[in-house]
């Protein structure tokens, strides 16, 4: 019996262990199934991103990295080039978005209805996505060299752009209104806009688009035996039920436009003068130009803080307005 | 038996770790060489061009690669690439070094986008990365180069080179950093000049500013404007060590006042930028001459077509302005450097100096184009190989007509090539004799930030000149000097 009672016992342990070992890798099984992802995340974001912040600080003499403290953030604040470039990416952040979104919205409607030949317009409409921003800033470029760009009969038409045309490459910003800041922006500003609102219209369309297709059409059409109007309609239904794609949308967007600078390289280089050169482009002038890495990391930490800010604000909007509807 | 795993998860845990720390280590790993460099103990690729077909192999364990890094590309044939003519020079030199160091040195080449080069270097140096045993550059690296510690200082290697007493000393100044070490090897040396139409300027281009508006408003009433320049802010301010500079010293101006800082607002720096808004309001400038920064380098089209009678540039202008066509309708249209240098055997072409108030010497940039050796270069003894070999009478003279683009560093070579290359020979003359009558000098003076420097010194000047022309000048030289010497 005793010796029965101990195999017993040994195997109680024994299956307890087991248990035990079995529940220990169920229970942490999810944090090793998620620990390739996390150390990818970890080269590759976490510690670029914290090397930045300690470059941040650092100015580079010879072969050697030396602290210099805030040094770098207080140039930055300093600088009128950086307070220029704040209020170049305000203009430009705030043209882009209300273009992009305001002409998604509007051919994401349409395209909701049932159009003849609706998968062609769909098809046409995505093809400014899979075109390289290079490419694109290349080509906007051409159209508008004077001379021989195909607008350029278009925009160097006195009568229409009195009294001289216009010259998108080289005409300046008229005065700004409030001084330090510069609105209205320069043609080449509105252009750039133009040019990145193209190419974001796909991704952004497509998103609304996807978005309306989910909306009840039973709430809608009782809307409308209600009484309500088409505008009606769309600012107490349609807008309310999306709202969480346009706030994916507007994310897509502000962070885009706040770290891209594909289209500002190839198409406007910043210029003319400096009426379009926006914070990610002063980023990489000064750190791949100017080869000035500590200055550049400090700017690329605003930057950074300036994305979280619009995200946190963004959210925190969506909320409100989620709560509202 | 149906539920059990196909991979017990223990395992699996432990494959997904292993798996990504492979990935990580793969990451970290230093970066294979970018050259196709064949091992050591390698025969002889077949296809050096160097090697002729029927002689052995050179013994191989020798044969070490030497790798460089030009703007230049030795595959790219394409006759209308903007590069064509450094591309061309690789093609035909690199199998002349090839020969002459066979079974010693292999010269690899590794092109790189003109403008990224300085980068790519500092980072390479900085990251530990695969760096070229040397690269072409010029001076205006040196003080970035010096900062991030990329390049290595060949004061002791240079000074000891039979062809050092022969260098001009400016162009050895050019390479000097703050330190008074010398971090580049000069070659050519690339001052400022006036290209300009001699059917325009039939007596002469002007000597004055004053004969300049003369001239100009001449021109006007035939439809051609007097002169097109890089007015744009692209290439971060590329404009300042061209046009600007030459504007500012030709009317006795300065940007630095020889102790480090930034100095713009001066009488003559004043008078300069009154005098540029005045022709720019008179419409003798040509209008491409701002459009740079959507279309680089437009501002040189004018030029090749007549419609701008003069065209203040590098020296290095003559291999690009092509295909020309002259006030006469005659074409020049081989479409390479021969055409400009043909344009002035022939005539149609003059190299001047800038004008200058009466009582003021024309101003000119000058600068070196030559060689650095990157910090941590594997293959030190092959860069000074090629830079001897460079500098021999045999191959100076092709390298400063081709990649250099400008006069030799070398004094006693001027002679040479002007024997080796007949077409070039009047360019050479009139060049000279431009520089002569002008004070070239390094555009930046005492200022160490250059890069900075010229971008806040082109901003200003296109904002006082085509943003504002009604902005007081003196106030908004100022702000900018005071923006720079924030820095100090």
């Amino acid at each position: 019996m005793a010796t029965q009672a101990q195999a017993a016992n040994t195997t109680t342990r024994t299956t307890s262990r087991r248990i035990r070992q079995g529940s220990f890798f169920n229970q942490t099984l999810p944090f090793w199934l998620l620990l390739p992802t996390l150390l990818i995340i970890a080269a590759i974001q976490f510690y670029p991103g914290f090397y930045s912040i300690w470059l941040s600080f650092q100015e580079r003499q010879g072969a050697v990295w030396n602290f210099v403290g805030l040094r770098n953030f207080e140039r930055m604040f300093g600088s009128a080039a950086f307070r220029e470039s704040v209020g170049h990416t305000a203009v430009f952040l705030i043209g882009y978005i209300v273009v992009t979104m305001a002409a998604s919205l509007i051919i994401a409607l349409l395209l909701n209805r049932k159009l003849k030949l609706g998968g062609v317009y769909i098809s046409l409409i995505f093809i400014p996505w899979v075109i390289a921003d290079v490419i694109a800033g290349l080509v906007f470029g051409l159209l508008v060299v004077p001379d021989y760009g195909l607008l350029s009969p278009i925009l160097s038409n006195p009568t229409l752009f009195p009294p001289n045309g216009l010259s998108i490459p080289s005409d300046p910003a008229p005065r700004p209104w409030i001084q330090g800041f510069p609105f209205p922006p320069a043609p080449a500003m509105y252009y750039l806009i133009l040019a990145t609102s193209w190419r974001a219209l796909p991704f952004v369309t497509l998103l609304i688009l996807a978005a309306l297709k989910t909306v009840p059409q039973e709430i809608v059409e009782s809307a409308r035996m209600d009484g309500a109007s088409g505008a009606q309609v769309l600012r107490f239904i349609t807008l309310p039920l999306i709202l969480p794609t346009l706030v994916v949308a507007l994310f897509n967007l502000m962070l885009g436009g706040m770290n891209g600078i594909g289209l500002v390289f190839t198409l406007t280089r910043g210029g003319p003068g400096t009426a379009t050169e926006v914070l990610s482009f002063l980023l990489y002038t000064i750190g791949f130009g100017r080869l000035e890495f500590g200055r550049a990391a400090a700017l690329s930490v605003f930057i950074a803080a300036i994305n979280l800010a619009l995200i946190m604000l963004t959210l925190r909007v969506s909320r409100t307005e989620e709560r509202v509807a | 038996m149906s539920n059990q795993p196909l991979i017990p998860k223990r395992i699996a845990a432990l494959l997904a770790t292993f798996a990504a720390l492979s990935l990580l280590a793969a990451a970290c790993a230093p970066a294979a060489p970018a050259a196709p460099a064949a091992p050591a103990e390698q025969p002889a690729a077949p296809a050096q061009p160097a090697a002729p077909a029927e002689q052995p192999a050179a013994p191989t364990s020798e044969v070490k690669d030497f790798i460089t890094w030009y703007q230049y590309d030795e595959k790219n044939e394409d006759p209308k690439s903007d590069e064509r003519v450094g591309n061309e020079y690789l093609r035909k030199t690199i199998p002349l070094f090839n020969e002459a160091f066979k079974g010693k040195w292999r010269w690899v080449n590794q092109p790189q986008p003109f403008d990224k080069m300085a980068t790519s270097l500092v980072a390479a140096v900085q990251a530990g990365g695969e760096v070229p045993d040397l690269m072409q550059a010029s001076d205006a690296s040196i003080i970035p180069f010096i900062k991030n510690g990329t390049v290595q200082d060949l004061t002791d290697w240079i000074k000891a080179q039979p062809w050092f007493a022969d260098l001009d000393p400016s162009a050895v100044a050019a390479c000097t950093g703050p330190d008074g070490r010398i971090y580049c090897v000069p070659v050519a040396m690339t001052p400022q000049i006036v290209f300009a139409w001699k059917d325009y300027f039939p007596d002469g281009y002007p000597k004055t500013p004053e004969e300049f508006k003369q001239a100009a408003e001449a021109l006007k009433a035939k439809g051609v404007a007097a002169i097109t320049y890089f007015g744009s802010t692209a290439f971060d301010g590329e404009g300042t060590p061209r046009f600007t500079n030459t504007l500012i010293k030709s009317f006795g101006g300065t940007f630095d006042d020889g102790q480090g800082n930034m100095k713009l607002n001066t009488p003559e720096n004043v008078a300069a930028i009154e005098f540029l808004r005045e022709i720019i309001a008179a419409g003798y400038v040509h209008p491409r001459t701002w459009d740079g920064t959507t279309t680089p380098f437009i501002e040189e089209e004018p030029m090749k077509t007549a419609e701008a009678a003069s065209f203040p540039t590098g020296i290095f202008g003559y291999r690009y302005v092509n295909p020309l066509k002259a006030p006469s309708g005659k074409e020049y249209n081989k479409g390479n450097e021969e055409d400009m240098l043909d344009a002035i055997t022939a005539g149609d072409v003059i190299i001047a100096p800038f004008f200058a108030p009466a009582g003021k010497k024309p101003g000119c940039g000058t600068g070196v184009t030559g060689f650095v050796i990157p910090t941590g270069a594997k293959n030190v003894e092959a860069a000074y190989d090629y830079i001897n070999w460079v500098m021999s009478k045999e191959q100076n003279p092709d390298w400063v007509l081709g990649p250099g683009g400008g006069f030799p560093a070398l004094r006693s070579m001027l002679p040479e090539i002007e024997a080796r290359a007949p077409v070039a020979k009047a360019f050479y003359e009139q060049a000279a004799a431009a520089v002569a009558a002008s004070e070239c000098r390094p555009w930046y003076g005492t200022l160490e930030r250059r890069d900075e420097a010229k971008k806040i010194i082109q901003s200003v000047v296109y904002k006082l000149t085509k943003e504002d022309p009604t902005a007081d000048i003196a106030a908004t030289l100022k702000a900018a000097e005071e923006e720079y010497n924030k820095g100090n």
